[in-house]
């Protein structure tokens, strides 16, 4: 793996980790939703990585309708691959679908899955979810037709047409992606509506008794999360070029980006990007460099999780806010940074 | 003695004014134990009215049906001429009738400014989509940030701006209980014990708070309270509860001068 | 008709099933945290009952090492959340506090069955040991060991809730936490007897898992769902509830799945999901469950 590779290849997974952990901390930190289960939408979003875009390519170039793109896949994948290659704006529609289709989608299960979870009280709230993800999980890897089953599914890439550079666009387009989200959640937090977030956190009856929707707000929030956290799916399928279903794990989709949040500092997204930001260098460095590991008597994969929980203790024991605690701003500075106004 | 004092609130009530929060036959029942039982009781506009009567007699229990926290199983509840009887909490709230909370219910992780600020109504940057565009919602603010000030203020808390809320006093929690309505611009305000707690320097200052809201702004007050002893010369009107039921009103004089209900109130 | 196997495969998981609901909503009721290590605890054992099959013995002579390693286990983790507890951390902190031993306990597993590929040349990954079994009137002798040893161990547990006066002191102890301090119970100890208990049963039945079922490292996750579904089927707060519940979703993985499955095949190998919707249904349309049906049918007399 050349430098330049290594680079690229950190850089766009800490963009799809700091999608997944500011929503995290967007239901968090913010409104104080307290969701185990994030991989849900992002198991959602590749499902639908994995199952609309080679399916539609099939129907536009009229392709055999005797092949079937999961029972057939490396067949239809290639000759996909020679009609895309040459057919920018037809690449680019596809994404554009597959981005809007998930967004849809997500944005809907996540209103829907409001109706049991705001029901519960927050630890089965957690519960309900991480069951839920697994659940969806289950199906996914059960399901050959869906998303290939256990054994996976190639997808399409829509930047063939760059050639050999078909990799870095998808990932130039991951990295500009992200930047817009962070700004999106970023101006949220920022808000007037990131203080209404954080005051339901703190206290729902006194945000019902101040005129708040408290219900309202936290379905929207749900479903919001849920939108752009199935958007981290698509990206992180068409990275990978594609789906396994079975890799989307609890620990890897799940746990990883609550310790990335935690470490960082809840409740505070310049600290929870600087903790994604640590945490995926060192998981990418030690991934990669795998054989630098030769001396352990085991696969080194298997020390990831025993790292994460030592980590995991460490922080809940020393240091719970985080490196970078939650901060109110002063009044002044809230007016001359966020109102632009001078007082 | 008391009789003396009575006149700083009296000056309106003598006044014929409309209702402003009409409660019609209220119960609430709590398994086959009644909180409430066909309460029926007005409150002028413009007026102080006091809700007393000793622990258990369900003052709490009515500031939260008419808020709405609870749904009376029987009878009605007017406010302006609307029906809000079992409307949702945050509904309530929009027909302007507020409440705060017997025990101070800050949002502790937010600074005093903060607390204030998300009280304002119909903040268009508190939506999901106007939160996004910050030239529509940024005078809304700054008129917020000036009122705040003007609340801050009132209530006496400006050198406290930037403190956490879950770093005040009882007294300063009291107060800034008080601010967050004051924040709702309401026309009528729910106090739960609004002086529970507090010196009595500080109980008098907040009371006279009160009377200064409702002269400067025409705020109504109903007020829960048990420290008849101060209280008492600051208001309009006196219900008496007991044990679930109205057993008594009137003036503060007529309410001072029946005897028997002290020995209910000290039963 | 419904065959033999899937009648026994139906007792078999759910006498396992019931045993680790009720040690959840143990451990749950005690500490109001819910502990998401609690079925990988469960299933750590069942690489001891593998070792032990491989060196030649009956899978059986797990039980008391499997009952010690659950036990052992759970006690450590009471005692690092009672640790954060004290120290005022919120209950998310807590519950991350059992996913740092679920964690450690997940790659625990794999390091081990890395181990037991290289010393015996096996994949470690994925086994069943029910050849290892043997049988008692021509059934599978697990079924026997794992009835009479739910059944004798809800027993023993209720008679000690019942007659001792440790039993007494923790029923004070899971009625109200802070009262039965204030009256002098040493709850520390209570709650750690209690764990430790509640963990080698979960040891125990998990040990008995693989003499029926194929295992993995994944099994835990797996399972979490259906214990989930059973603590919530039995009312979230209940003890027996829970027990029952375990009975509940164990047949309708298996028995009712198998039903469906003869008109729609494909549906047998969604089983495990098929908890989770139950417990989607439960939460919406009996969130008190069982438990609560009981008390108003009680209560409506």
């Amino acid at each position: 793996m050349s430098l330049i590779d290594l680079i690229m290849d950190i850089i766009t997974f800490f963009c799809i980790y700091a999608i997944i952990t500011l929503s995290l901390n967007f239901q968090q930190g913010y409104t104080g939703i307290f969701n185990l289960g994030l991989y849900f939408p992002i198991i959602v979003g590749a499902i639908i990585t994995a199952y609309l875009p080679g399916r539609l390519a099939m129907i536009v170039y009229g392709i055999d309708s005797k092949l079937d793109f999961s029972a057939n896949n490396a067949v239809v994948v290639s000759i996909l691959r020679s009609k895309l290659s040459s057919d920018p704006l037809m690449s680019v529609l596809l994404l554009a679908i597959t981005l809007a289709v998930v967004a849809l989608t997500c944005y809907v299960l996540g209103f829907l899955s409001a109706y049991p979870a705001l029901k519960l009280p927050a630890d089965y709230l957690a519960l309900f979810m991480l069951c839920a993800s697994e659940s969806l999980r289950v199906i996914g890897m059960q399901t050959d037709w869906l998303a290939g089953g256990v054994m996976g599914i190639t997808i399409i890439n829509p930047f063939w047409w760059l050639g050999g550079f078909s990799y870095y666009g998808m990932s130039v387009f991951t990295i500009l992606a992200t930047v817009c989200i962070i700004l999106l959640y970023q101006r949220m937090c920022d808000s007037p509506l990131g203080r209404l977030l954080k005051s339901i956190r703190e206290n729902e009856l006194t945000a019902e008794s101040v005129g708040k929707n408290v219900n309202g707000i936290k379905r929207t929030t749900l479903a919001f999360s849920f939108m752009i956290l199935g958007l981290a799916g698509v990206l992180h399928a068409f990275m990978m070029g594609a789906v396994v279903v079975g890799g989307y794990t609890r620990v890897d989709f799940s746990f990883w980006p609550w310790l990335m949040m935690i470490i960082g500092g809840t409740g505070n997204n310049i600290g929870v990007f600087l903790g994604t930001f640590g945490l995926v260098i060192m998981r990418r460095i030690m991934i990669v460099g795998k054989h630098y590991f030769w001396f352990l008597p085991f696969n080194v994969v298997w020390f990831e999780p025993i790292l994460l929980a030592i980590m995991l203790m460490i922080t809940l024991v020393f240091r719970p806010e985080g490196i970078l605690p939650e901060k109110s701003p002063s009044i002044k500075d809230y007016v001359r940074r966020v109102l632009k106004l001078e007082s | 003695m008391v009789s003396q004092t009575l006149s700083v609130g009296q000056n309106l009530s003598s006044k014929e004014s409309r209702p402003l929060l009409i409660i019609d036959n209220v119960s609430k029942r709590f398994g086959s134990f009644y909180a409430l039982q066909n309460i029926s009781l007005t409150v002028p506009e413009k007026s102080i009215v006091l809700l007393i009567g000793p622990n258990g007699s369900g003052k709490t229990t009515l500031i939260n049906c008419i808020s709405g926290v609870y749904k009376p199983d029987d009878g009605k509840i007017f406010f302006n001429g609307k029906d809000i009887t079992g409307m949702p909490v945050h509904d309530v709230v929009k027909t302007g009738l507020v409440r705060s909370f017997q025990v101070p219910a800050p949002f502790k992780r937010l600074n005093v400014a903060e607390n204030l600020l998300v009280c304002g109504q119909n903040n268009p940057g508190e939506g999901f989509l106007g939160s996004l565009n910050r030239q529509r919602w940024r005078f809304f603010e700054k008129g917020q940030v000036e009122r705040m000030f003007k609340v801050l203020k009132t209530i006496g808390l400006e050198d406290k701006v930037d403190t956490l809320a879950g770093e005040l006093s009882g007294g300063q929690l009291k107060l800034l209980e008080l601010g967050r309505l004051l924040m709702m611009n309401p026309r009528m305000m729910l106090l739960d014990e609004p002086i529970g707690g507090v010196n009595p320097v500080l109980a008098n200052k907040i009371l006279s708070h009160i009377i200064d809201i409702r002269n400067e702004f025409g705020t109504s007050f109903m007020i829960v309270e048990h420290r008849l002893d101060i209280v008492m010369k600051y208001v309009d009107y006196v219900y008496v509860l007991s044990k679930g039921n109205l057993i008594a009103s009137g003036t503060p004089t007529d309410i001072v001068e029946r005897k028997e209900l002290y020995d209910v109130y000290l039963a | 008709m419904i065959p033999l196997p899937i009648l026994l495969t139906a007792l078999v998981y759910s006498f396992i099933l019931s045993l680790l609901a009720m040690g959840f909503t143990l451990q749950y009721i005690t500490l109001s945290v819910p502990n998401l290590a609690y079925a990988t605890i469960a299933f750590a054992s069942t690489y001891l009952t593998l070792t032990f099959s491989l060196m030649g013995l009956t899978p059986y002579i797990t039980m008391p090492f499997a009952f010690i390693l659950g036990g052992a286990i759970s006690f450590m983790l009471y005692k690092f959340v009672s640790f954060l507890r004290d120290r005022g951390t919120s209950i998310v902190g807590l519950m991350m506090a059992t996913i740092v031993f679920d964690l450690i306990i997940y790659a625990g597993m794999n390091i081990y069955a890395d181990y037991l590929a290289t010393v015996f040349k096996i994949y470690a990954g994925s086994f069943s040991l029910s050849e290892f079994d043997f049988k008692i009137f021509s059934l599978p002798a697990v079924l026997f060991v794992s009835g009479i040893t739910s059944i004798s161990l809800v027993a023993f547990f209720t008679l000690m809730l019942v007659k001792t006066k440790f039993g007494v002191a923790m029923r004070a102890v899971m009625e109200n936490y802070s009262l039965a301090s204030v009256h002098g119970i040493n709850t520390e100890q209570i709650l750690s007897i209690a764990w430790f208990f509640v963990g080698g049963l979960a040891g125990l039945s998990g040990s008995l898992y693989p003499i029926w079922f194929a295992m993995d490292p994944w099994v835990g996750a797996r399972m979490f769902i259906s214990i989930f579904a059973a603590c919530v089927v039995g009312g979230l707060r209940s003890i027996y509830g829970s027990l029952l519940g375990g009975f509940i979703i164990a047949f309708s993985e298996v028995v009712v799945t198998y039903l469906i499955s003869i008109y729609f095949p494909w549906v047998w190998a969604y089983r495990s999901v098929t908890s989770m919707v139950i417990a989607a249904v439960a939460l919406i349309e009996m969130p008190s469950g069982i438990a609560g049906l009981i008390q108003k049918f009680r209560g409506g007399r």
